[in-house]
């Protein structure tokens, strides 16, 4: 069986993802987690200067979910180079940093540092952080942006180049193709939900900025839905993601048509969740006499 | 730090509020120090989704069992409460730094505070000064007397209590009892707590005021409890008040003087 999976002609040994801000920079797991288990380890989001994040709280349970405003909180690209890097390169694993700004300008910029970097297997635009006031989500809504970010992007490395998107849009498959029409190699969906809890006896949201962006087991059923339309709207390949804590959850997305997966909130419930669903997609597979991911992808027309 | 399916051992109220859960350790993640906590998956389904820190109470390094104290407050500790013996629980830890790093190298007067389920760590703190030879002075508070835990190891401690209605003990909360310490009694003192957050901010106060240093354990929700999501955040002085440290792994244990305080 083969479970490598090709992106912008680059290959990822196996199709599970640990999605960014879930697993920090990998070296937060390191005790915990078998990484051999893991085809690509998505970042923490890495922007131009350090950030502090937002202000707190910044995470509140809900009903089989989890709202989150961090809010990009991350060391900076040149403390991630100096930093982190050494550490990653160690990892058996694909290392996708994920790469946010405030302007087009930002995203170039953090790019062109990590161009030199040895050891990063590609890139994952996040164009769709709903936690910031620039940036972020306010690039993944507008289909002329995405296009235009991405076009910049591309000009400016050879490695594969991801774009996140948002679910907060009327039809993310029009983003999805402005995507790939920019030269993605791939698209990733889907980021948060944009949700509020608000606190009753306070009369006012729990979170300070109001909203933040809703993820876990309670919005998989809809990042199902938007991967399977985004991946019948798009020839690239697409990573599916969105409340995935089992090997059900992941073949889920695969046969709605995602080539890879990324496991986010789960990784917070059970960190060695990627080895036992990369073990339950190869029983599946082999079960179903299955040899290859994308043959997954033709049960459901 | 490691991730491993443990028994317990017991599990029994030691009050009519407060439980005690003691279940069996595993030695290769490392002996639990007191201020260090552990995460536990409550439920196997999907709600309630993360699992919740609980800082340790106790360590049995012969035994190989720890213990854990907590309150029932919402549907994880419900869920937990219903666990019997011989259950298994999913655990990770040892989380965080600990209160012994932080000990003073020099005779001092220590001071170790606590207030509501502040008290399991630091009993475990009083314990293992005990152990050590070290004196001090325990002080910790509750709502009322029905609330105030009874145990073996807690009345070896010699503690000062305190009930907010005057029910048992001293009547007031362990900073009615912090004022009324002598200065002669407080030379070179150095107070370590933990609890609600009016009771921390109290003890960095009486600490700062007279110059003391005050360690505090600081409580937040967490979601990974390892230092990767940046959701437990707590606001520090660094940076000129506008940076953030990680309750999980920058603390719990913080030195007061480095939290920016906002309110009592």
């Amino acid at each position: 069986m083969d479970f490598s999976v090709t992106i912008g002609g680059k290959k990822l040994a196996n199709p599970v993802g640990v999605a960014s801000g879930t697993f920090g920079y990998g070296a937060e797991y390191e005790q915990l987690v078998d990484f051999s288990a893991i085809g690509a380890l998505y970042t923490k989001a890495v922007t131009l200067e350090p950030r502090p994040g937002n202000d707190i709280p910044r995470i509140i349970e809900t009903p089989s979910g989890l709202l989150n405003s961090i809010g990009l909180a991350n060391v900076g690209v040149d403390s991630f180079i100096a930093e982190k890097m050494p550490q990653c390169r160690k990892y058996p694993c694909a290392i996708v940093v994920n790469v946010a700004g405030a302007t087009a300008g930002d995203y170039a910029a953090v790019l062109e540092k990590l161009e030199p970097c040895r050891g990063i297997w590609g890139y994952e635009i996040n164009v769709s952080c709903p936690n910031v006031k620039h940036g972020g989500m306010a690039f993944g809504t507008d289909p002329a942006q995405v296009q235009k970010l991405t076009k910049d992007l591309r000009r400016r490395t050879k490695r594969p180049l991801v774009v996140k998107l948002t679910p907060n849009v009327t039809d993310i498959t029009v983003i999805a193709k402005a995507a790939q029409e920019g030269g993605a190699d791939a698209v990733s969906c889907i980021n948060t939900l944009v949700g509020m809890v608000i606190d009753v006896a306070a009369k006012k949201p729990v979170l300070p900025l109001g909203t933040g962006g809703l993820s876990g087991p309670a919005i998989r059923p809809v990042g199902v839905a938007m991967t399977y339309a985004v991946s019948r709207a798009v020839s690239i390949p697409v990573i599916g993601m969105g409340g995935i804590s089992s090997a059900n959850d992941a073949l889920q997305y695969l046969l709605a048509g995602a080539s890879a997966i990324q496991i986010g909130t789960a990784n917070f419930v059970d960190p060695s969740t990627a080895s036992s669903i990369l073990a339950g997609i190869r029983e599946y597979c082999e079960k179903e006499k299955v040899s290859q991911i994308k043959d997954l992808h033709r049960f459901i027309s | 730090m490691k991730q491993f399916i443990a028994k317990i051992i017991s599990h029994a109220p030691v009050s009519d509020c407060f439980h005690e859960l003691t279940f069996a350790w595993d030695p290769r993640a490392g002996a639990p120090l007191p201020g260090q906590f552990c995460t536990l998956r409550v439920s196997p389904y999907t709600a309630p989704l993360l699992r919740r820190p609980f800082a340790f109470s106790s360590y049995d390094e012969q035994a190989l069992t720890a213990s854990i104290m907590y309150k029932k407050r919402g549907p994880a500790t419900e869920l937990l409460s219903g666990k019997a013996n011989g259950d298994s629980l999913d655990v990770i830890g040892p989380l965080g730094n600990d209160f012994i790093s932080v000990l003073p190298k020099s005779t001092s007067t220590l001071f170790l505070v606590a207030g509501g389920t502040g008290f399991g760590p630091i009993v475990f703190l009083g314990l293992r000064l005990k152990k050590m030879g070290l004196p001090f002075t325990m002080v910790f508070g509750c709502k009322t007397k029905s609330q105030v835990p009874r145990f073996d190891a807690l009345s070896s401690l010699n503690p000062v209590i305190c009930t907010d209605d005057g029910s048992e003990g001293v009547g007031g909360t362990p900073l009615t009892v912090l004022e009324k310490v002598k200065p002669g009694e407080r030379e070179n003192g150095v107070v370590f707590s933990c609890g609600p957050s009016p009771l921390l901010y109290g003890c960095h106060e009486w600490a700062n005021k007279r110059g003391l240093e005050c360690f505090v354990s600081i409580e937040q929700t967490m979601a990974c409890g390892v230092g990767a999501c940046m959701g437990c955040a707590v606001k520090i002085t660094d940076a000129g008040g506008s940076g953030y440290a990680r309750a999980c792994t920058d603390g719990p244990v913080f030195n007061s003087r480095r939290i920016a305080w906002t309110s009592a």
